[in-house]
Order: structure tokens, then C-alpha cells, then sequence
């Protein structure tokens, strides 16, 4: 088991050194560099100007260099500078960090907890009404775009009803309210973002819930307990469902990756905060320290939750061993 | 006698359905799936005849008329007055005789006060419908001939005009063309990159299957979103070979189908390897192997037609998740440019024109929803009637 | 259950949201750019400065008359009042000018703004070790010099003797007692300073700031919140309050204002399709807002590569520019609401001619245009377009793909060029191709629109001299993207700096308006609008137009 974990481990640490070289050499591909948008800013920037600025972000050097810089810096623990807020980019990440941990976690919830009674009541009566009708809905959650899905809740609750707010994180000057006003308002700019982000999921566990618990409700075991004469909801939930639980986990973990990819195109619509946000906006600026930065530690997030998951899914199933 | 023949309908029953016939049969079941089909194919002749389309009812995506911006859906749009008066020259100065008879016959039955040589340009900045119904009391060859002129200019949008009077609906159809494009191809050579990949690792083993299955498995897990805004920021002229050979007027198209292609044809290549393992023991491959046939011969010809089936369902759900990711990226402005239209692209601005014409918001989404959904549900269909597990009689 | 939670948020969001009427307690801005951190020295994005200007001034400055008003200083110098004189430094002229700080001038903190924080100033922004953008606006000053007993009495000495030694509006000062720590002790690094500086540590120190606000807090992305500073030297402001928030997604401004998130839109807010349409509900619901629409001096234009083979023809520009309609076009796309140009001298400049001794016009005229091509050769063909010795005449016109103003305006113009037989191929590139590569290194092939941002009185050399071409040699570091030469033009620019006669410069001005509308290396199109939108009853708020943003007159605004 140890030693799974130490090889997991590894792994995943090669799988984030190669990634951050490709993605560090894809990014001096980029068109324009923060020297050359300066320059359309501002007429008045000199031939002079601009040589020395160059030289002095390093962008006379090539790419395999500034990467050796970039990683001898960090390694220092020095996250650098944010060329476009021109702050450190670890006062940028923090907050951020922690408000695509919300968002994703709350989405996360949010659709476990719609979906998997849904699920379970489709299972119970296959091909039946309810059944044939979340299935629709299933296949239409897993194909809407959220972005597209975010636009439409704009334009009915926050343009046309006037609900919730169009986008943001927290009104302003609540700083010195009291910790549950504070929560309250975070969850009420939330409630768009969660509903567009967690469309996805729901369609997605509806469907596995149900042929989970179908597969699960087909065992032996189930018709015994049921012969046995045991109460229903018993059979329901001691068996069935633990049973189909354990598959349950394996798609939750893998949908922390989408969940994530996901809350990118969802922040950009809701302009919300986040750290997928400042993904792109980095990207775009071409601020490259924070989008490395960004980039490498979002994915080493969702590596690590991918392995967390693994681990958690052994100790769940004792049929499965790591040795 | 009868006896006889009725076992032998019992026979023909059982045995005379082909494997292709159960499985079509099979798929009928599945009436989503089945309505899937219909939108998809739908989608398609509308797609490949979008050219037809165009011929027949002059719609031009790229046609543009600034007088006619944000019209509503039903509307009618008018040509505006200079282009009018522009058309009329063209229309004298190639019918010389036709025009100046017109003029004759107009200025004699009085219905235009002015000069002989002007009264047709006096057509022009008339509102059209008054003009159109002036030429009608004319009653003259020429003036039938001219009607027809003026007929042009009025456009009728299904689906309004977007911000620089562009009909939507072409659009949307010349959007299909591009989204289902990169959809379909991509699937397509995703479903390929992954078919060799998972044989070459399945069939091979060893060290070969452990790299190819680690760096699977390390792609499948990341976040593809973020990753594929990173490759699509990318400006090609700076990888010159690449640039040389996709570059031009389709570039973001390319690009985009590149790009989408690197970050998807792993969950085939895990399905070709796992199905492939349990195919390399079995005797038909022994038997080709004994025989001296060469590895890729057994792949193609032995291995390929044994994964066929769940590589199929694999490709179309492909589709459709190729189709979200390409509207996605074009919706963050890095997948398909603007001018050529994608249902991603068209969104992207639609946001900011809200409040000047809200379908334009709309549609494109409707769009890939429609055919998002189409797919995921004829990749349903297929897998429920190719699985053997399922089969009903 | 669920539909109680909804009812509570409902309840809750209403209660919080409501659109109270905007008062001097408190005003909400929203802007839609992205701002920096606000280091006077460092910022370069135009929402900073936009912010900048409420809690940092300079010496000067140029107000919404286009005037040059005195802010930190008592007064500007001038040559004429003897406050300014030019002098010779070892065989070189120099410009010496006394500059008095204003008595009640102070920091934040209380502590007077003296000569050190200038020179202080000066000292960090000459130092290869901070990345400030535009170097010269900092060393055109050569040193500061002081009496100790009067720290507010300057005397400025200038590198050369320029006529607009005084326009130090970007000069903005550093705070020498708490800024000065810090350079001394990164100041050796590699952005050392700009990294540990104050105004990224502790960006609500009031000792940071000279303006009528202070920043009580920051979040970058998201917000700035202000509050009145005590000890400004000016008025004293009246709103209590100041928020800016960042609203990234444009289309949902109007839904934030409407619901009371934002009490006014700035300047960097709106797109102009928006606020049009915005503008026509205000009217027709009777909302309480007015939309501001103010000529700017950001010239549209669309530069012509004078390399091109048809292009290199000054009749074919000639008749490009009769046929089309510029003053139909801001009718019919903007309503009006921004000015057709005629050159690169903005109405609002003391500059500006239309003299038609000076400014050749170009009318609106088909049959004129089509005259012209006849004479340059290019004939009507059968399928209506012009030809030449067997080649069509085709031009690519690109610009920034996705501004929708942009693209409409070329659509507009395709089709004009099209009627005197005119084929126009558009190609358009993300912005940052557009400028990084296309414009920047001449590969526009024909035609290629943007705009320019100056200030009244600039001086165009990097627009318009010849050593501004860009080309591999200068690092493609100049703005003459259509590569035009005239030697008149280069001897006026290079003339114009050290020109201290008003009248002679504006002669200067006058003779390259001439011969820039003569030999239209560029097609002008319009002059865009500022667009704002304040609620009615915000008093004395000013639009200027030019690059010094309203808010330089922040402290009069009140309800």
C-alpha cells in the first residue's frame, strides 16, 4: 500500500515537471509579449524604451532559459510578479484559490445531492415515467453548455427578474459585517455560478446512479434480503445502495478534473474570482508567471484529488488491493 | 406439412437475422436514439447543401447591411439607399434601350413628377414598397424587368440580423458546417490516433504498454480546459513547418481540429488496449501468428474488426464532446476567428448584445444543445444495441 | 424547503440590492478594464490612472478645457514671467524652471510634499532596475535642486529646452519617508523595489497618497474603495465614499447599474453600441441616468502601406478617400454620437485647422472617385470591379476581429468601395496579433484600421516621421506603420520640440496637416467617443476627453 502511494506520488510529480516545461515552451508560442502591448498602448513608449524593457523581462532569452530561471526562482519559493496587476503573484492566488474551492466544492455537492435521489428513484421503476423523463433530462445536462446555460440564467434571473446578481464574488463593503451576513451574501452571488457548473454533474451521476444501483439491485444478495422479509428501505440502502456506492466514488473522482474545467468558462461568464478566471485573463495578458503559476497549481490540484480518490477507493472496496 | 413449415419460420427466425439486422432492430427500440439519427442527418444535408441553400435563397453569411442590424426574428430588411441608387445605375447602363423606354412610359403616365433622365433614380430613394407598386401600375415589360431588380433588395431573416446585419440564420447554418466539421473530424481522427495507440499497447505489452498507458492516463486526468486554452493561444507563425501547412484562411479551423485531437483519443485508446489483451490470447490470432502473418496485418485485419463496435459508440459520443469543447474555446475568443461562423463564436459577443437583441444569445446555444444531444443520444442507442448483454428478443 | 431557501434569498438579495438613490454617502463607479497595483511609477493600464487620479496628483495638469492647470504646483512656469529660463551648460542648452509646491500640499499622513519626493522620484524611475514604461517623462528633468530652508521651492533642470517642459502630468511623486526605506534597501535588485514597494504591501497607507481620496482597500480584479483624505490641499470632496468595481463582463453592466451594484458607469466602461442602446431606454423609461458622449481625441484611421504597388499611387488614395462617406458613416452607425476626422489633429487641439488653405478635403463624391481611377488606370471591368494591366483591384483591410465597432465600420466601407468597383478582402486577427506582429512589423498588405491615443499639442513624431518606420533595425519600434516620407513633415517634428513661439509651432502643425491630407498616407474616419453614464443628480462632473480622465476633478463632484 506504502509503496503504491510513493509510486503515485512520484508520478504525479513527473507527470507536473513535464507538464509545466510543454506548457512554459507552448507559451513563448503565444502571439505578442507584455512589451509589445505596452507598445499599442502607449504612443509614446521609445525604440529605447522598448529595447530596454525587453532586455530587462528577459525576453530576449529563449524559452529553455527563462523556463531554467523560472523553476531556480520558484525552487527559492518565489512564485514571481505579476506583470499585468505587477503585484507577487502569491497575493494574487490565495483568495482566488479559495474561491474556486467553493465554487467547485459547492457545484460538487450541490449535484450529488440532487442527483443521486434521482437516480435511485429512476432505478427503482426502470422504464418507467419518471425514468424516461429524467433520462431526457440527464442527456440534455450532460450536453448544454454551461456557458451558454450561465448566459441564459443572467438574462432570466439577474436581467429579467432581477434575483441575483449578474456576476461578482460579494458586494462590497461587507468587510466589516458580521461572519454569517459575509456567508449569506457569498452564497447569494453563488447560486447562478453552482446552478450553470453543476447541470453537468447532475446529468452525469443521474445516469450512473441509476445503472449503479440497477447493477447492484440485480445481485443475489438483494433477493435474499428481500426474501428474508427485511423492510424495503433497508434492502434499499443497507445493500443496494452501499453497493453502488463504491462505484459512485470513481466518478466523483473523476469528475473533479471537469468540475474544474469546467468553473474556467463559468467564472469568465459570471466574472467570479477565481483562480480559473485568472487563468484565462493570464493567458490572454500574457502574464506569464501567473499563468504558469495558476496553471501548474490548478492541475496539481486536481492531480492530487485524483489520488486521494484512488486511495480513499481502496480502503472503500476491500476487494481491491494495492500490492 | 404445416408443421414443417412452421419450424421452419421458427428456424429462419432464429437464424437467418444477421448480426446487422439485430443490432439495426435493436437501435429502433431506442426511439431517442432514433430521433437523434433524424436531427443529426438533418443537421447534415443542411450542413453539406449549405452552398445550395445560398444559391437558392441568396443568403450570404458574410453578407453584411448596416441599415439592418439587430432586426428580430420574421423581420424584413431593406438595402439601403446608395446601394439602391448604385443598382439602378448598374441596371441602366446594361439596359440602355429597356431603360430609357421605362423612363418614356413612366414620365407619361405621369407618376413621378421630374426630369426624364432622373425619374428612375427617383424610384430609388422612394420607400421600395411605394416604388414597387408604381412600377406595377406602369404595366410594362421594362418595368416588370425592374420590379425584379427592387424584389432583391428586400430580405426577409428567419432569425433576425446580428450586430453588423448578418442573417442569423445562414449563419447558424454555416456555423454547423464548421462546428459539426470539427466535431465529426475530430472524433473521427481521434478515434483513430486512439485505435493504434491502444493496439500497438495492448497487443505489444511490456514496457511499450506501460509508457503509452501512463501517458493515458496522465492526459485523461487533467483538466482540459485550462490545458487547451493554452494550446489554442498559440500563434502559428511562429512554428514555421506547421504554419506552412495549415495555414491561410482556415487556420483556426485546422488549429482547433489539431489541438482537440491531441486531448482526445484517449478514452479509445484505453478501451482498443483493454478489448485488444483479451483478444491476443484468443485462437484466432494464435492460429495468424502460427501461420507467419505479420503484426500488422493481425491488427488490421484480425484485431480491428473485433473492437469495431465500442469503438463506434466511443467515436460518437466524440462528437458531440469535440462540439462542446471547439463552442467553448470559440467562445472564449481562441478557437474559431470571426469572420468565419461557428455556434462558439457566435455566442462569444452575444453576451455583450443582450439587451440589443437577445436571440442572438439564443440560438447558437439552442444549436449546440440540439446536436449535442443528438450524438450523446445516438451513441446511446448504439451502445444498447451492440452490446450483446442487452440483447432482446 | 427549497422554495424557502429561494424565498430567503430572494428576500435577502432584494434587501441587499435594492437601488437606493445614489447620495454623497456613498458612489459606486463601475469600470470594465482590469487595473493594476497602484504605483504611480509602475502602472501603465488605463483604469489605474483612471483611479490614480483621485489619490495622487502632480505638478500640473491638463483640465476638461483642455487647459493646462497648476495642481501640486502654485503656479507653471514660463519664459515670459521669468519663472523659466533657457541656459548653456557646456556648450549645450538647458531649460531651467522654478517650481513652488503649494504650501498646504501635503501626504496622507500629514507630512508636506517637498522637492526631495520629486527628486526622489527622479532617482527611482532613471534606475535600470525598475521597469517603468516611458522612461522620458522622468529624465527629461536632469536634476532637482533645493534650499533646504524652503523644501517647497524646486528648481527643475531640463535635459533640453523643450516648449513643453511644463506638461509634467505623468511626473507623479513618490513620498520620500515612506518609499525611501525601501529603495534603499531593494533598491540594488532587480525589481526589488517595484516588488516590496509600499503600494504593493500596504497599498492603504495614507502616507502613499497626496490626492482628495485615500484607498482604504484593494482587491485587485475586483475592487477599490476610497474615502476623503483629510489633509488634501484642495477642495474638500464631497461624496463620502468612493467604490470602483470591476466589471469585467461588459454585457452585464447594465443589469449592475439597473440593479443598484454601480451607481455610474465610467468612462472605461460601455461599448457604444451599449450605451446607444442604453441611452434610447434612459429616454423612453425615463431612467435617472444621463449618457455622456464626448468626442475624444483617440483617432480612428486606416493606414495605407504605401509599399503597396496600387496603393504607392496618390491618385488611387486620392480617389479611396472621395469614395467614401464619412459623415454618413458616424450618422448611420453611430448616430451621431461620434465626429468624422479629418486628419490627426482632433477638434479639441489648439492645432486644429480645416483652413482649406492648409487641409485638403476629401468630398464625398462617387463620380469624382471614379474619375480618379479612370486616370490611374483602373478600369471597369465586366464583373464590375477595376482592373489594371490584368490585375483587380484588391485590397485586404484588416483590423481587430472581434470589436464589433470595428468590424462594423469596415463593413460599412467594404461595401462603399465596392460600388466604385473596389474589391475589399477582409482579415481580421485577435488584437494581440493584430498589434503584436501585423501592424508592428508592416504585414497588413494593404490596409489595416486602428486608432491612436494622443494628447492636444502632441508632437507626432512616432506616427509620422520617417525614422519611425519600423524595421528589424529599431527593434520595429516606431508607429509610422504606412512607412510615409516627407521631408517637410521630419523637419517640422524635429523642429517642434524646442519651438518656445506658439504661433510658430502651430505654423509647424498647420504645414504637416497639409501635407498630410495632401498625400493621404492615411485615411481618416473618426474621432472616438468617451462614453459614460452618471446618474442625473451628480453635479460638476466633466467629461475631458483626452487621456486625463474625468476624475482629476473628483473632489467637486456631490449629489
Amino acid at each position: 500500500m506504502l509503496t503504491y502511494i510513493l509510486r503515485r506520488i512520484i508520478q504525479t510529480l513527473v507527470v507536473i515537471i513535464l507538464l509545466s516545461y510543454v506548457i512554459f515552451t507552448i507559451m513563448a508560442l503565444m502571439p505578442g509579449d507584455p512589451v509589445e502591448l505596452m507598445i499599442s498602448s502607449n504612443p509614446k513608449i521609445t525604440p529605447e524604451d522598448v529595447i530596454r524593457l525587453r532586455e530587462f523581462y528577459g525576453l530576449d532569452q529563449p524559452a529553455w532559459k527563462r523556463y531554467g530561471n523560472w523553476v531556480s526562482t520558484l525552487a527559492q519559493g518565489d512564485l514571481g510578479y505579476s506583470r499585468t496587476y505587477r503585484v507577487p503573484v502569491t497575493d494574487l492566488l490565495g483568495p482566488r484559490l479559495w474561491n474556486t474551492f467553493v465554487l467547485s466544492m459547492a457545484a460538487m455537492v450541490f449535484s450529488l445531492v440532487v442527483a443521486i435521489p434521482l437516480g435511485i428513484m429512476s432505478a427503482l421503476k426502470p422504464g418507467g415515467k419518471l425514468d424516461s423523463f429524467l433520462n431526457f433530462f440527464s442527456f440534455a445536462g450532460i450536453s448544454i453548455p454551461s456557458f451558454w446555460l450561465g448566459i441564459m440564467l443572467i438574462i432570466i434571473f439577474a436581467v429579467k427578474l432581477g434575483w441575483f446578481p449578474a456576476g461578482g464574488t460579494q458586494t462590497i463593503g461587507l468587510e466589516g459585517a458580521s461572519i454569517w451576513a459575509r456567508i449569506f451574501d457569498s452564497t447569494y452571488f453563488l447560486v447562478l455560478p453552482v446552478l450553470s457548473l453543476s447541470i453537468q454533474g447532475i446529468g452525469r451521476f443521474v445516469r450512473f446512479t441509476r445503472s449503479a444501483m440497477m447493477e447492484a439491485l440485480r445481485n443475489d444478495f438483494i433477493r435474499t434480503a428481500k426474501a428474508k422479509g427485511l423492510p424495503r428501505s433497508a434492502v434499499l440502502w443497507k445493500h443496494a445502495f452501499r453497493n453502488a456506492l463504491i462505484p459512485l466514488i470513481t466518478v466523483v473522482a473523476l469528475s473533479i478534473s471537469s468540475v474544474f474545467s469546467g468553473a474556467i468558462l463559468t467564472e469568465t461568464v459570471f466574472s467570479y474570482q477565481g483562480v480559473g478566471k485568472l487563468v484565462f485573463d493570464s493567458i490572454i495578458a500574457n502574464d506569464f508567471n501567473v499563468a504558469m503559476v495558476s496553471f501548474v497549481i490548478s492541475i496539481s490540484m486536481v492531480l492530487i484529488m485524483n489520488l486521494v480518490a484512488d486511495i480513499l477507493y481502496g480502503f472503500a472496496d476491500p476487494r481491491i488491493s494495492y500490492s | 406439412m404445416n408443421e414443417v413449415k412452421k419450424q421452419n419460420e421458427i428456424q429462419r427466425s432464429e437464424t437467418a437475422q444477421s448480426m446487422k439486422v439485430i443490432v439495426f432492430r435493436q437501435f429502433l427500440e431506442h426511439k431517442m436514439a432514433v430521433v437523434g439519427a433524424i436531427v443529426i442527418l438533418l443537421l447534415l444535408t443542411a450542413a453539406i447543401g449549405a452552398p445550395v441553400i445560398t444559391a437558392v435563397t441568396g443568403l450570404d453569411p458574410d453578407r453584411q447591411n448596416v441599415s439592418a442590424r439587430y432586426l428580430l426574428p420574421f423581420e424584413n430588411a431593406m438595402a439601403p439607399a446608395d446601394i439602391r441608387e448604385t443598382e439602378i445605375e448598374h441596371w441602366i447602363a446594361e439596359h440602355p434601350d429597356q431603360a430609357s423606354a421605362l423612363q418614356k412610359s413612366i414620365v407619361e403616365k405621369e407618376l413621378v413628377q421630374g426630369g426624364e433622365e432622373d425619374v428612375l433614380y427617383e424610384l430609388a430613394a422612394l420607400d421600395p414598397t411605394e416604388a414597387k407598386q408604381l412600377l406595377a401600375a406602369v404595366q410594362t415589360p421594362e418595368a416588370f424587368e425592374l420590379k425584379k431588380v427592387f424584389d432583391t433588395w428586400s430580405t426577409f431573416h428567419l432569425f433576425g440580423t446580428d450586430e453588423i446585419g448578418r442573417d442569423v440564420f445562414i449563419r447558424l447554418i454555416y456555423g454547423a458546417r464548421v462546428s459539426m466539421g470539427v466535431g465529426i473530424l475530430v472524433a473521427l481522427a481521434s478515434g483513430l490516433i486512439g485505435f493504434l495507440i491502444g493496439a500497438v499497447a495492448g497487443f505489444y505489452g511490456g514496457v511499450i504498454d506501460t509508457a503509452l498507458m501512463r501517458v493515458t492516463d496522465a492526459l485523461i486526468s487533467l483538466p482540459l480546459i485550462p490545458v487547451l486554452i493554452v494550446f489554442a493561444a498559440i500563434d502559428l507563425q511562429k512554428i514555421p513547418w506547421l504554419y506552412g501547412l495549415i495555414g491561410g484562411a482556415n487556420e483556426s479551423i485546422f488549429k482547433m481540429v489539431i489541438i482537440l485531437c491531441l486531448f482526445s483519443w484517449m478514452t479509445v485508446a484505453r478501451l482498443v488496449r483493454g478489448s485488444i489483451l483479451s483478444l491476443r490470447e484468443r485462437e484466432f490470432v494464435l492460429a495468424a501468428k502460427t501461420l507467419g502473418a505479420r503484426d500488422r496485418t493481425i491488427i488490421v485485419r484480425h484485431l480491428f474488426p473485433n473492437v469495431i463496435a465500442p469503438m463506434l459508440v466511443s467515436i460518437t459520443l466524440g462528437v458531440g464532446e469535440s462540439i462542446l469543447f471547439e463552442a467553448a474555446l470559440s467562445f472564449l475568443g481562441l478557437g474559431i476567428m470571426p469572420p468565419t461562423p461557428s455556434w462558439g463564436n457566435m455566442l462569444n459577443n452575444a453576451q455583450e448584445v443582450i439587451y440589443n437583441n437577445i436571440w442572438l444569445a439564443i440560438l447558437p446555444g439552442v444549436m449546440i444543445l440540439l446536436t449535442v444531444v443528438s450524438f450523446n443520444f445516438l451513441g446511446d442507442g448504439l451502445q444498447d444495441a451492440m452490446d450483446p448483454k442487452s440483447i432482446r428478443r | 424547503m427549497q422554495n424557502m431557501a429561494l424565498a430567503l434569498f430572494v428576500t435577502l438579495g432584494l434587501g441587499l440590492h435594492a437601488g437606493a438613490a445614489p447620495s454623497n454617502k456613498e458612489l459606486k463607479i463601475g469600470i470594465s478594464q482590469e487595473f493594476e497595483n497602484m504605483n504611480p511609477l509602475i502602472m501603465t493600464m488605463s483604469a489605474t490612472t483612471y483611479m490614480y487620479r483621485m489619490v495622487g496628483r502632480t505638478l500640473v495638469v491638463l483640465d476638461a478645457d483642455a487647459k493646462w492647470v497648476p495642481n501640486l504646483a502654485k503656479e507653471i512656469p514660463s519664459l515670459e514671467k521669468g519663472t523659466a529660463k533657457i541656459v548653456e551648460v557646456g556648450g549645450k542648452k538647458k531649460l531651467i524652471a522654478n517650481w513652488e509646491i503649494l504650501e498646504n500640499a501635503k501626504w496622507g499622513d500629514g507630512k508636506p510634499v517637498v522637492c526631495e519626493d520629486f527628486a526622489f522620484t527622479r532617482t527611482v524611475a532613471a534606475s535600470p532596475n525598475v521597469s517603468v514604461g516611458e522612461k522620458e517623462t522622468f529624465t527629461q528633468v536632469e536634476k532637482i535642486e533645493w534650499d533646504e530652508k524652503t523644501p517647497k521651492k524646486c528648481v527643475f533642470t531640463y535635459e533640453k529646452p523643450k516648449w513643453d517642459f511644463y506638461q509634467l502630468a505623468n511626473f507623479f511623486p513618490l513620498p520620500k519617508h515612506i518609499e525611501g526605506p525601501v529603495w534603499e534597501k531593494y533598491g540594488k535588485q532587480k525589481e526589488g523595489y517595484e516588488k516590496n514597494s509600499n503600494y504593493v504591501k500596504s497599498p492603504t497607507n495614507k502616507g502613499l497618497y497626496n490626492g482628495p481620496y485615500l484607498v482604504t482597500s484593494v482587491r485587485l480584479g475586483d475592487h477599490v474603495a476610497f474615502e476623503p483624505n483629510p489633509n488634501f490641499y484642495g477642495e474638500k470632496p464631497k461624496i463620502q465614499k468612493i467604490i470602483v468595481k470591476l466589471i469585467s463582463n461588459t454585457g452585464t453592466m447594465e443589469a449592475n447599474l439597473r440593479s443598484g451594484t454601480i451607481d455610474m458607469i465610467s468612462t472605461l466602461g460601455f461599448a457604444l453600441d451599449q450605451a446607444l442602446a442604453f441611452d434610447k431606454k434612459v429616454k423612453s423609461e425615463g431612467l435617472p441616468y444621463v449618457t455622456h458622449f464626448v468626442p475624444s481625441i483617440t483617432y480612428e484611421h486606416i493606414d495605407l502601406l504605401l509599399d503597396n504597388p496600387i496603393l504607392k499611387d496618390l491618385t488611387v488614395r486620392k480617389a479611396l478617400m472621395h469614395s467614401i462617406n464619412r459623415e454618413d458613416l458616424v450618422k448611420a452607425l453611430f448616430e451621431g454620437k461620434q465626429s468624422a476626422a479629418q486628419h490627426f489633429v482632433s477638434p479639441k487641439d489648439p492645432w486644429y485647422t480645416t483652413d482649406p488653405k492648409f487641409v485638403t478635403t476629401y468630398r464625398y463624391s462617387k463620380r469624382e472617385a471614379q474619375k480618379l481611377f479612370d486616370e490611374a488606370g483602373w478600369k471597369v471591368g465586366a464583373d464590375g470591379y477595376r482592373y489594371k494591366d490584368g490585375k483587380k483591384l484588391s485590397l485586404t483591410f484588416m483590423t481587430t476581429a472581434g470589436n464589433k465597432t470595428r468590424e462594423l465600420v469596415q463593413t460599412y466601407l467594404q461595401e462603399q468601395w465596392k460600388q466604385v468597383g473596389v474589391e475589399i478582402l477582409i482579415k481580421n486577427e485577435p488584437a494581440k496579433v493584430f498589434f503584436g506582429e501585423t501592424t508592428r512589423k508592416r504585414k497588413f498588405g494593404s490596409m489595416a484600421m486602428y486608432a491612436w491615443v494622443s494628447s492636444p499639442e502632441n508632437n507626432p513624431r512616432s506616427t509620422l516621421h520617417s525614422k519611425s518606420i519600423p524595421s528589424e533595425k529599431n527593434g520595429w519600434s516606431g508607429q509610422n506603420n504606412p512607412g510615409w516620407v516627407n521631408a517637410g513633415v521630419d523637419k517640422a517634428i524635429d523642429a517642434l520640440d524646442t519651438e518656445f513661439d506658439a504661433k510658430k509651432r502651430m505654423a509647424y502643425a498647420w504645414e504637416m496637416q497639409k501635407a498630410y491630407t495632401q498625400e493621404v498616407p492615411v485615411i481618416p474616419l473618426y474621432y472616438r467617443s468617451d462614453i459614460s453614464v452618471v446618474p442625473t443628480s451628480l453635479k460638476n462632473y466633466r467629461m475631458p476627453g483626452h487621456q486625463f480622465h474625468e476624475t482629476t476633478e473628483i473632489e467637486k463632484w456631490t449629489f
